[in-house]
């Protein structure tokens, strides 16, 4: 009986040490670009410490000096908070009748919403690009804000499945007191759905804040560059003869730049986690 | 007669709900004609031209696509995006389902594993992409000093410029990306919903660690398995370009090794500014997330449940 236990005590033991191998692998990134951000260009081109030896705080006050990140952290920002709303509005009204309402074509069009969830933006871009580019949308925010105020699929069905589960008793009692279809959604289902809200807020806050490829294609000037950009080019330039990555300063600004995900992963854990278990699970 | 006013009655009432479901729904059937069903027949018909950056244009048939055809950067890319999308796919889903078992043993802090384990999807992959430059770099990178310590000797090698190397660090990284993640959290809820009690009655049985997990752990999770491989592609052929760009550039070094066909896309209509050419190649990377898109359809079908 006591060889049992010490050999479950003995089995425990090692499985911390594994998941705390794991742990470390999963953290050396984040170890790597906060740590680099306090190393000396000369420092970080020589050593391979993890640890800073010249501790320097002069890397984040190059960031603000030599770039007007302030104006990037700005753009990033509207961007962010432009889709999301747009995507939240936009994708919960279409989910609304999707979950709720007997219609002519139902099958056919959530049939469609959920094969365009397989198709990926990349293969559409260039034609996208050429299209907006016509309309003079090219080098602003606006092919990336304006098409999230006409629904993404995915957040649609997340949207419907969180709609379906909310029981029906609840509009047939407002649509007897006369409640429209369009109060009914916002007295009815929008109060009732708020962690469904909260969790696709988290997920397209998180998604925008890090987007690359969009702004890659559709941005090519310094007063619209969002914060992924800037930090994938602003900080090299060529000095005398010789180009300069000066990591340092890209590690500085990765540091603030992996701050406010982490900060609304840490708080908004649950949407998040929430959020992605039910894409997988059920679609 | 009472019976037909009524049925009467509720035709029109029928009819009033389907206009005020498309009234809800119009924001999508537009967002959909604008930015996806119009761009898909654009595309067709750019790619059927040699339209330059500069938007000058002139019809040339299917010369793009003959050019396509003969051209080594091509089938390179073909090559590369379905060796990169399968072991991408393959190697991400193994370490997923590891995390996801190793948090599914009752142990204390087990909160705190999951937090440090799905805290790397939420950084951005341009920072994800210079961490490893820099870790994996020839001169002061951490993992040449590392395995110094452990040779015994100085070791130099530029992991990412290798040809030997390269696939096996950019395999590496895709460890960390938000898709690795999001199979993890996946996994995890599915190993959540398996009854205890199938293991303690193999435990009863005398049964090994290694049988509970084929016979047990694998039939329970292997839809989870199957859905999240094939979501993992349609997911690999998009995002593979947010991570590749700045970690081995538009030619996908070393010698185009690493160049996914949305790179190729990429430096075709902004490097050589042939948006022509560019939307031949579009087509391709269209009709290979069709395929893939098909099958996950049909699997999901099948596997997922979309009814509750």
């Amino acid at each position: 009986m006591k060889s049992a236990k010490i050999k479950r005590r003995i089995k425990q033991f090692w499985l911390y040490v594994i998941k705390i191998i794991v742990a470390m692998i999963m953290f050396l990134p984040i170890i790597w670009i906060s740590t680099g951000g306090f190393k000396t260009l000369a420092e970080f081109t020589s050593s391979s410490s993890i640890f800073p030896l010249n501790f320097t705080t002069e890397n984040f006050t190059y960031i603000f000096r030599s770039s007007n990140i302030l104006l990037y952290i700005k753009n990033t920002l509207l961007l962010m908070l432009g889709t999301t709303v747009g995507t939240l509005l936009s994708s919960s009204l279409v989910a609304y009748p999707l979950a709720r309402m007997e219609f002519k074509g139902k099958n056919l069009i959530f049939t469609v919403i959920i094969a365009t969830m397989m198709i990926p933006n990349i293969a559409l871009i260039i034609p996208q690009y050429i299209m907006f580019g016509k309309i003079g949308w090219l080098d602003s925010l606006l092919p990336m804000i304006v098409p999230s105020f006409f629904a993404y699929p995915y957040n649609v069905f997340l949207f419907r499945q969180y709609f379906r589960s909310i029981p029906r008793e609840l509009d047939e009692s407002a649509m007897i007191d006369g409640c429209s279809r369009l109060q009914i959604f916002f007295k009815v289902l929008v109060p009732l759905s708020k962690p469904t809200y909260a969790t696709i807020a988290v997920l397209s806050c998180v998604f925008w804040w890090n987007e690359l490829t969009q702004p890659v294609f559709y941005i090519n000037s310094d007063k619209w560059r969002t914060l992924t950009i800037a930090l994938m080019t602003s900080y090299m330039y060529t000095s005398g003869n010789s180009f300069v990555i000066n990591w340092p300063s890209i590690m500085a600004a990765a540091t603030l730049m992996i701050l406010p995900p982490m900060f609304l992963y840490f708080f908004g854990n649950k949407f998040l986690v929430g959020g992605i278990k039910t894409t997988g699970l059920k679609g | 007669m009472a019976k037909t006013k009524k049925d009467g009655a509720a035709h029109i009432k029928r009819k009033k709900d389907t206009l005020t479901a498309y009234a809800f729904i119009s924001p999508w059937i537009i967002g959909f004609v604008c930015f996806t069903l119009f761009p898909i027949f654009f595309m067709l018909r750019v790619s059927l031209t040699n339209r330059k950056l500069n938007g000058v244009s002139e019809f040339i048939g299917l010369k793009n696509y003959v050019n396509m055809f003969k051209s080594e950067a091509f089938w390179n890319s073909i090559r590369v995006t379905l060796f990169f999308t399968v072991i991408m796919v393959v190697v991400t889903t193994i370490w997923a389902v590891i995390m996801a078992l190793l948090l599914n043993q009752r142990q204390r802090l087990n909160g705190i594993f999951q937090f440090c384990y799905f805290l790397p999807s939420v950084i951005p992959s341009v920072a994800l992409a210079y961490a490893f430059r820099t870790i994996f770099g020839k001169e002061a990178g951490l993992f040449n000093a590392l395995l110094s310590v452990f040779a015994g000797k100085s070791v130099a090698i530029n992991w990412l410029y290798d040809h030997s190397t390269v696939y096996m660090v950019v395999f590496f990284i895709t460890l960390f990306t938000y898709n690795t993640g999001q199979m993890m959290m996946i996994f995890r809820s599915g190993l959540s919903d398996v009854p205890r009690e199938l293991y303690e009655a193999c435990d009863l049985d005398g049964a090994s660690a290694a049988r509970k997990f084929f016979n047990v752990t694998i039939p329970i999770i292997s839809p989870l398995v199957l859905f999240n491989a094939v979501n993992g592609c349609v997911s690999a052929l998009n995002g593979s370009f947010a991570l590749l760009y700045p970690l081995t550039g538009e030619s996908g070094n070393p010698d185009g090794m690493t160049q996914v066909l949305s790179l190729l896309i990429y430096k075709e209509a902004f490097s050589n500014m042939k948006v022509g050419y560019s939307c031949a190649l579009s087509v391709v990377l269209f009709i290979i997330a069709a395929v893939f898109g098909a099958v996950l359809f049909g699997l999901s079908q099948k596997l997922v449940y979309y009814e509750n």
